[in-house]
Order: C-alpha cells, then sequence, then structure tokens
C-alpha cells in the first residue's frame, strides 16, 4: 500500500516536471484572449507567418480566459512586472484601465504610423494616449441595423425606404399590426442597440472635451425617451436574457419573432453561428437617422491587441501583430475567418472579398461591403477616456433596466445615475 | 527489522527521534501550512482592509474602506445570502431528516437504491450543475421549466430576471445538490440510535410521532446541530452558484448578487483590493458572530444531554 | 406482568401495507425528479448545440439529430483542448489526493496518539479553519502564492490546502479508536516513531485512506475558484475551468460544453458506484462528533 502511494507520487511528480521541460525552438510567442473565435484568425495568420518567414519562424502559444478574469490577471501581471503574455487582446471597454499612469503596453508606432493613410484611423486612435499608438483594432466596427427582409416582406415594408426613426417607428406599427410580432428589441444589459441613436445626433455617452460621463445629456435623453415610447407600444421589446447575445435571443430571433435588430457589422458572425434557420431572409442596410445629412453609423466596440512591455522578443511579437491586423493579407483574412469589417479601406473594393463566396455572402440577401460603402464616410469615432469603463457599466448595470423595465422618468434618473459614476 | 535509532545518536538526531519531538514533528506539516497560508493572510486581509492598494503604491486610508461598504450593492448582497441561507435552512433540514427516517426504517424497500441515487447531484462540480440550471430556466419558450409550468397552462417565465424566481433557482440548487448528502448525515446520526429505545417505547405504545419526539429528535441533535453549522457557512459563503447562473457574474439589479460575489468584482474584477478585503473582514465577523451565537444557545442543550 | 411469550425477534419479516407501498412511490417520484437534470443533459450531450439555442434544453428524443458528434469533438485535439483539460484535472487531481492524504494522515496521527503541549490549542485552530471560507482570504493568500513563485503551477494550488482540516479531523478520530500498545510493540522493536507511522499504522489505514481519498478526490476533480485564480497559461488549465471558458460573452460553445460536462461526471460517478461505502464513510466524517 505504502509502496503504491510512493510510486504514484514519483509518476505524477515526474510527469509534472516533464511537461513543463519542453522547450521550442520556434520563437514562442504567448497570447492571451478572452474570446475563442479571435484564436482562429491568429492561427492561420501565424501558418502564413510562418509560411513566408521561415527564417523567424513563430509558435504561438494561446490562453483562452473568462473575459473579466482574463482582463483582471492582465492587470495584475502587468502592475506587478512578471506573469504578463507577449501579445494580449484587450477589450475596449477596460482598455482605459491599461492607460493609466505609465502605460506597460508597448507603444506600437512603429508598425502602426506607416499603415495610418491605409487604415480607418479612429481604429487606433481609440487605444492610444500621448500621440502613442497602444493597441490596433480587429475591425471598424459600423454600426448597421439588420432586417428580417422575409418577414418585412410579409407585412407590406420595403425595408430601404427606411431613412429616418420616424420612418422605423410608422414601418413598425405597421408591422406590428401586420404580424403581431415586435419590430425590434432593446437591450437592457448592453449598449450596442442604444449607441447609434446618441451619435447621430452629434451627442455621446462622454463629454467630448474632457471625457467626464455625459448620460444626463439631452442627446442620451431622447434616444432612451424613444425607446420608451416604442416599448410602451409594443413596437420594440426586451430582448430576452437582456442583450442581443444571449442565448434566449439567439432562439427567439431565430424563430422569427422580431423584424429588425440594430447591431454593429461585427454581429454578422453570430447570424451564421447561432441562428442558422434564417440564412437568405437577413438584410443589412444603413441605420436611420433623425434628421437627412446626420451620420449613418458609428464606430462601436472593439478589441486593441496590444503588446506588452513583458514581451520576450518585442520587435518580432510587434510585426507579426502588424501582419495579423494592419497588412492587406491579414485583413483578407479578418472578414473571411471573422466576418468583421476590416480596418483597411481598401480591402473593401477588392473583388476577392466583395464578390466572394464566404459563408457570409451565403447568408445574408444584400452584400455586406455594398453597405460598408454606402457608409464609409459617416462613421464617427466615440469618445475614449479613463470615464469609459464605469460610465458603459452605469448604463449596462442601471440606466437601461431602469428606463426600459421600470420606466423611469428620465429628467430624474438620468443626473442621477450621472453623478454616481466614480 | 528495528533499526537502534537511538542508542548512541547525539545532539539533534536524538531529540528529533525521541519520543518528546515526536508529536511536534507531526504535527509541524499542519502548523506550517497554518501559519503561512492561513494566518498571514488572514492578517492581511486585515491590514489590506485599512489600505489602498494599488501597485507600488500601498498607503492607510483609515476607515474609507469601511465608509465604503455603505452601498446599496452591498446590502443588496447580505440582503440575499440572509434570504438563501435561512430559505436553505428551512428546506434542508426538515425534509432531509424526515427523508432519512423513511429510508431507515425497513419497511421501505429498496432503501439503499435510493439513498446513492439521491446522493449523485453532489458528484458534479458547481461548474456543471449551475450550466444545468441556467438552461433549464432559461427564457426560451421551450426550456424545460417553461415546458413543465406551459403544462399547467402557466406562461413562460423570464426566470433568471425575476427577483423572486431568482431565489426559488438558487434555493431549487442547493436542494437538488445537497438534500442526498444531508440525509446521508441524518441516516449516520440514525444509526447511531440504538433499536431497543424504540423497541420499548412500542412497547409501551408509543405512537410514531411520540417516538420521534422522545427518541429520533434528542437523539439526533448531534447531528442537527452539524448540518445547521455547516448550512449557514454554506449559505453565507455561497457565490459559485449565482456565479454560473449569469455570464459575468452580472445579474439585473444585482439580484443574484451574493457577498463573495461583490467581493469578487470589487477585489478581483475592478482591482481594489483594499475594499475588497474590507468586503471579506465584513463577512468573516458575520459568520464569527453567527458561529458564536449558535454554539452557545445549542452549547447548553449539549451539556444537559451528557 | 407480561406473561407471554419471548418478544418476537429484532427481525420479524417486513409486511407489505399501503404505507410501504406509497414510499415507494413516494421516493421513485423524488428520485425520477432529482436524476432528471442530469437525464436532460446526457440527452441534449447528443444534440448539436444549435439545436440547444434553438428551442432549449429538453428531453425529446430526436433521432434526426442526435449522433455522437459532440463526443468526437471532444477528442480531436484541433477541435477543443478538452482532452488537454482533462489530463490536467488528473495529474492534480492524482497528486493533490495522494499529498494532502499523506500528510493529513501524518497529522492526525500527531494529534490522536500524542499528548503535548498546545494540543488543544492547536486542534481548535483545525477548526478555526473549517469556519473560515476561503474566499476570504483569498486576495492576499494569491499575492503570496505570487511572491513564492509558484503562481500558475501546480503547488500554487495544492499547497495552501495540503493540510486539510476534515481529513485531519476525521483521520485523528479513526486513529483513537487504535491500541496504544501497537505504538508500545513498536517502540520495544527499536523503531523510531516515525517508523512506526510508516510501517505499522499506515497499512491499518486502507479503509480510512479509501474514505477520505475519494472525499478529497472528488473535491480536487471539481475544484473551481482556486484553481482559476492560480492558472494562467491556457494549457494548464483543469476541466471545470476549460468548461467555463465555453461560455464568452458572445455566445456558449454549447457542443462542447454540454458533452464535456457528462464526460466530467463518468469517472466521478465510476468511482462512486465501485466504492459508494468509502464515499459514505468521507462524506458523513465531520458529523459524527460529540
Amino acid at each position: 500500500m505504502k509502496k503504491l502511494l510512493v510510486a504514484i507520487l514519483c509518476l505524477t511528480m515526474f510527469l509534472s516536471m516533464a511537461s513543463a521541460a519542453s522547450a521550442a525552438e520556434a520563437n514562442v510567442i504567448e497570447f492571451w484572449t478572452f474570446a475563442e473565435s479571435h484564436v482562429d484568425l491568429y492561427k492561420v495568420m501565424a501558418e502564413k507567418w510562418n509560411a513566408e518567414f521561415p527564417d523567424k519562424p513563430i509558435e504561438l502559444s494561446v490562453s483562452v480566459m473568462p473575459y473579466d478574469d482574463m482582463h483582471n490577471k492582465l492587470l495584475i501581471a502587468l502592475q506587478s512586472g512578471e506573469g504578463a503574455p507577449d501579445m494580449v487582446d484587450i477589450e475596449i471597454g477596460k482598455f482605459a484601465n491599461f492607460l493609466k499612469g505609465e502605460p506597460q503596453l508597448l507603444p506600437l508606432n512603429r508598425v502602426v504610423e506607416p499603415e495610418l493613410d491605409n487604415i480607418v484611423r479612429s481604429r487606433v486612435d481609440i487605444y492610444s494616449k500621448d500621440g502613442n499608438f497602444y493597441g490596433i483594432c480587429f475591425h471598424v466596427g459600423a454600426a448597421v441595423i439588420y432586417y428580417n427582409d422575409a418577414l418585412l416582406k410579409e407585412a407590406g415594408i420595403d425595408y430601404t425606404t427606411i431613412k429616418t426613426w420616424d420612418d422605423y417607428a410608422q414601418a413598425g406599427a405597421k408591422f406590428l399590426e401586420a404580424t403581431g410580432k415586435p419590430f425590434g428589441t432593446v437591450e437592457t444589459t448592453d449598449l450596442w442597440h442604444f449607441e447609434p441613436l446618441v451619435f447621430s445626433q452629434g451627442g455621446d455617452i462622454l463629454n467630448k472635451e474632457d471625457g467626464t460621463p455625459n448620460i444626463d445629456s439631452p442627446e442620451v435623453k431622447k434616444a432612451l425617451a424613444f425607446n420608451q415610447d416604442l416599448i410602451q407600444k409594443g413596437i420594440l421589446a426586451l430582448a430576452p436574457g437582456g442583450n442581443h447575445h444571449a442565448e434566449e435571443y439567439y432562439g427567439m430571433m431565430n424563430a422569427g419573432s422580431y423584424g429588425s435588430v440594430i447591431m454593429p457589422m461585427w454581429y454578422m458572425n453570430r447570424f451564421t453561428d447561432y441562428m442558422p434557420d434564417l440564412s437568405k431572409q437577413i438584410a443589412i442596410a444603413p441605420l436611420p437617422v433623425w434628421e437627412e445629412g446626420q451620420p449613418r453609423s458609428v464606430g462601436l466596440g472593439g478589441t486593441g491587441t496590444a503588446v506588452t512591455n513583458q514581451a520576450t522578443n518585442p520587435d518580432l511579437t510587434m510585426d507579426f501583430l502588424a501582419y495579423t491586423k494592419l497588412s492587406k493579407e491579414g485583413n483578407v483574412q479578418v472578414w473571411k475567418v471573422l466576418g468583421f469589417d476590416p480596418i483597411r479601406s481598401e480591402v473593401w473594393s477588392m473583388p476577392e472579398l466583395r464578390d466572394g463566396d464566404t459563408k457570409f455572402h451565403q447568408y445574408y440577401v444584400n452584400n455586406p461591403f455594398d453597405v460598408l460603402m454606402e457608409i464609409k464616410d459617416e462613421i464617427p469615432a466615440i469618445t475614449v477616456s479613463e470615464f469609459l469603463p464605469p460610465t458603459s457599466d452605469a448604463l449596462k448595470n442601471n440606466v437601461f433596466f431602469r428606463a426600459y423595465e421600470e420606466m423611469a422618468d428620465l429628467d430624474t434618473m438620468l443626473p442621477e445615475e450621472n453623478a454616481k459614476v466614480k | 527489522m528495528g533499526v537502534a535509532f537511538l542508542k548512541k545518536r547525539q545532539g539533534f538526531r536524538a531529540f528529533f527521534y525521541s519520543q518528546k519531538a515526536a508529536p511536534y514533528v507531526f504535527v509541524m506539516p499542519f502548523i506550517l501550512v497554518f501559519v503561512i497560508f492561513f494566518v498571514f493572510p488572514l492578517i492581511s486581509t486585515v491590514i489590506m482592509s485599512f489600505q489602498s492598494v494599488l501597485p507600488g503604491q500601498v498607503r492607510f486610508i483609515g476607515l474609507e474602506n469601511i465608509k465604503r461598504l455603505n452601498d446599496p450593492e452591498f446590502f443588496q448582497a447580505i440582503k440575499n445570502n440572509l434570504i438563501y441561507t435561512a430559505l436553505t435552512l428551512a428546506l434542508l433540514i426538515p425534509f432531509p431528516m424526515i427523508f432519512a427516517c423513511m429510508l431507515n426504517s425497513k419497511a421501505t424497500i429498496g432503501r439503499n437504491f435510493f439513498r446513492s441515487a439521491l446522493f449523485v447531484p453532489i458528484l458534479t462540480s458547481v461548474v456543471v450543475a449551475g450550466t444545468i440550471f441556467r438552461l433549464i430556466f432559461g427564457e426560451l419558450p421551450g426550456a424545460l421549466a417553461n415546458q413543465i409550468v406551459g403544462l399547467f397552462g402557466m406562461g413562460p417565465f423570464r426566470w433568471r430576471q425575476m427577483q423572486g424566481t431568482v431565489y426559488m433557482i438558487l434555493v431549487m440548487l442547493a436542494c437538488w445538490r445537497w438534500t442526498g448528502v444531508n440525509i446521508l448525515y441524518f441516516l449516520s446520526g440514525l444509526q447511531s440510535i440504538p433499536e431497543e429505545l424504540y423497541e420499548s417505547a412500542s412497547i409501551d405504545g408509543a405512537s410514531t410521532i411520540r417516538k420521534f419526539r422522545h427518541i429520533t429528535w434528542p437523539m439526533l441533535k448531534p447531528t442537527t446541530i452539524y448540518v445547521l453549522t455547516i448550512s449557514i457557512y454554506g449559505g453565507f459563503a455561497m457565490f459559485l452558484e449565482s456565479y454560473m447562473l449569469y455570464t459575468n457574474n452580472r445579474s439585473p439589479r444585482g439580484m443574484g448578487l451574493t457577498i463573495i460575489g461583490y467581493l469578487y468584482r470589487q477585489g478581483w474584477e475592478q482591482n481594489n483590493i483594499g475594499y475588497g478585503s474590507a468586503i471579506g473582514l465584513c463577512l468573516l465577523l458575520i459568520v464569527m458572530v453567527i458561529n458564536l451565537v449558535q454554539l452557545k444557545f445549542f452549547g447548553l442543550f449539549a451539556k444537559e444531554d451528557k | 406482568m407480561n406473561t407471554a411469550a419471548p418478544l418476537p425477534t429484532l427481525k420479524e419479516k417486513p409486511r407489505y401495507t399501503l404505507g410501504t407501498v406509497l414510499r415507494l412511490i413516494f421516493f421513485l417520484l423524488l428520485t425520477f425528479i432529482v436524476l432528471f437534470p442530469l437525464f436532460a443533459i446526457v440527452l441534449a450531450s447528443f444534440k448539436p448545440g444549435t439545436e440547444l439555442l434553438r428551442t432549449g434544453l429538453n428531453v425529446r428524443w430526436q433521432p434526426e439529430v442526435m449522433s455522437f458528434n459532440n463526443y468526437r469533438l471532444l477528442f480531436e485535439p484541433l477541435e477543443s483542448d478538452y482532452m488537454i483539460w482533462f489530463g490536467n484535472s488528473l495529474l492534480i487531481t492524482l497528486l493533490q489526493s495522494v499529498l494532502t492524504l499523506i500528510v493529513s494522515a501524518w497529522v492526525g496521527y500527531g494529534f490522536a496518539m500524542y499528548e503535548f503541549r498546545f494540543k488543544n490549542l492547536l486542534f481548535t485552530c483545525v477548526l478555526i479553519i473549517m469556519m473560515v471560507p476561503m474566499e476570504i482570504i483569498m486576495l492576499p493568500l494569491y499575492q503570496e502564492i505570487v511572491g513564492m513563485k509558484i503562481i500558475d503551477t501546480v503547488w500554487g494550488i495544492i499547497l495552501p490546502f495540503v493540510a486539510m482540516p476534515l481529513p485531519i479531523f476525521f483521520f485523528r478520530q479513526y486513529l483513537s479508536g487504535l491500541p496504544r500498545d501497537l505504538l508500545d510493540a513498536g517502540r520495544v522493536d527499536g523503531s523510531s516513531e516515525y517508523g512506526i507511522f510508516v510501517r505499522i499504522i499506515l497499512p491499518l489505514m486502507t479503509p480510512a485512506f479509501g474514505a477520505m481519498g475519494i472525499f478529497i478526490g472528488m473535491n480536487c476533480w471539481n475544484n473551481f475558484l482556486w484553481p482559476l485564480i492560480v492558472l494562467r497559461t491556457g494549457s494548464k488549465f483543469t476541466l471545470p475551468i476549460g468548461l467555463n471558458t465555453l461560455l464568452t460573452p458572445y455566445g456558449n460553445n454549447y457542443d462542447i460544453l454540454v458533452a464535456g460536462s457528462v464526460f466530467a461526471i463518468i469517472p466521478i460517478i465510476i468511482l462512486f458506484v465501485c466504492f459508494q461505502k468509502y464515499f459514505i464513510a468521507g462524506m458523513t466524517a465531520g458529523s459524527v462528533k460529540g
């Protein structure tokens, strides 16, 4: 009995040490992310890199961690000076936390500056500080609206005629009467459905001058009031599960319960992956505006990939990052693998992309790139400051719930919530 | 086979192998672990409760963290734990006790099978159990819970978005996992009650209920106290069950938030280690107070039985 | 006053009354309700994840969509890291169980067989640990582990909990039942105190090791929070952590999550069915105290 125990002990100790001992020949780039889907892109690009640059091979070591967990471990590792990866995906909602004080991320100017004219600049500006670029985004994140064209046709609505929010409300009423279903949904725990209504007015959830919270601004109030009104009329419903990424929402939308949804272009792969029954029924269109002439889109969301100051091969890592996200081939793959609207504008008009035959081309009724080309000059950037995380949280945790579920009075609620943002 | 260790060695080795030193050597690993991995962190928690902890800048800020505890979110968490604990106590002590009595009696067929079957849920990890319940109580009309209430003509419910049903889900999860275990505790307690007591009671013409009141209940007291203690502990330390029900540890208006959930969010997700420690300290005090009260209260009873 | 024949023996033939039948039905119903969620999840593991999204968790038998595909994904290294997580969990569970058993037995023996100063004080310390939730000290504990450079390693997970209070408690109780003569016999033979433990006591502890081994093993296998905090590298993740990463803010990979959850329960259930006695002894360890 004792001998057995000792044997097991030795074996397990040996095994644990053995696994630690394998050192790779290629340069290992340690990479953290929170989204499993992103990994596919990196793997594809790593293969291409190794094929194109056999003299400096890289080996990608990926760790996928839960969202909050990853961001926090990263923060602790950077602050304590050890344990951080070489390269990491940081979501825009958390990026400001890593720029406080002296950023522990390496400036990427060397690779970014040469490409500034080729990319949608705001997608690196949002991750910059004091003239240094610290992160590169996956996508433009252009906000658009997805219509269930099949359902709309049944109700006798042509989505291309919807140009203003008034048009939207009227079409919604007609849709409700014809089908008995809500025309769209609002999220109680996320802000994608809401930001376009604010930005097209020229507003923002943060003050443009100093970045302080701006929840009590008239633009925000107008957007919330509009939604509240439509909810009460039954034209808008609360998204089941609380947001447009909940499995309940996917199920309901997939079953044809709603006529439309306001989400950015990177939402395209949610449709293909989680709502397969709607294939060939969904059309993508530019968003309505309050008055003609206002910008019909805004750049939402984003994950900035950064290189930490603890990277073992900073230059190699930076080059690989640039290869993945700034180069033409990289941007082509961003579209092909992930279905995101890439940041390198020349890629949008490339026939191989526009006329390609990806699952996205097969799924959507119209061509996503046509929409992108139509709105490409109408995509303002959001304001970024250290108040972005807590302001987003305030909206996601309290404001929407109170506005939509409890129909709170906006004149009292908004200043109250704005003051609470620390 | 025996080697003469003690005869000729001097100094430390002799002491080490002596009978006097032996107990200390045996207990030493515990002392080490206790001091290094328990006492130090505990003291750190207390100290950090009065500090603001950022890398390179750790400074004392007096009672500021304590004042921050005056936060509606924190009170919501405490309220949630209180209600949860009360409900689980109400359900996870009387019923398993009764079930255990039933399973203990020879009149029940297949007792061993049932005892084992009811025990199975605890074998799943909280991650798996939480996922299962999350799926069961989804909002879709096709989700299991909605299908079941649909049979009774009740509409699909948004289970995880309403405070009342959230408590219900958490308590159901706890009952599902722990009923079998508590049954076992009571069973082992029951099996230490001598049969003769019941026999002589039967002869005296006692009914089942009287037997229960005068024999079973008092003799089960130590077990009941034990189950009570761990249930209270479990109720206040509950975290993972609620964590698994919601993505990203976010429930609307904090309806599923627990004290440790709040600690995790502040201390770990937002990196406010000082404040997180203060929350932990508060929880420690709550748990200690309850334990002391309980020990006192039941300590008196235990004495009279002896 | 009783002049009747001697009382019937204890083992009277059970008579099947209405009460018996009712009890049977009751427990059958209860068991059905309790095992139902597990049945539902097993069924769902044979259906594609999109099915789960489309209709939610249900118990419909749908042969047209059911297959073993999800399980195939588990074993395919390109599709998922499941086997890596499984292997890590296995490794850590074995290592932690063996170490904890040995150390706890060692300590429990000390408490059981010897009288020494501070004994009661120290034992009270054991009880104190049981009263304090780990989560209260986990933040500074994390900092300590980082400082000791065992973060992101197996040792960071195991060391803080290698002297677990419940096993120590259990072993003390178990060993107190052994006669002291054994010790004296050993000493007469010239064996050292430690030799006695290793050669005489350990072999006698098999049933105790069985019970505690399973208890500790099960806890290690299902352990989630502490390993989540300690581990950073994807290739080191254990099963619960790995399964949790499949729940992302953007949508959940139910194919692997559901099949993986079912597969994770299997070793425990097998262990349970074979060693029920030990499981039960282990779980009820703390309750039998004065």
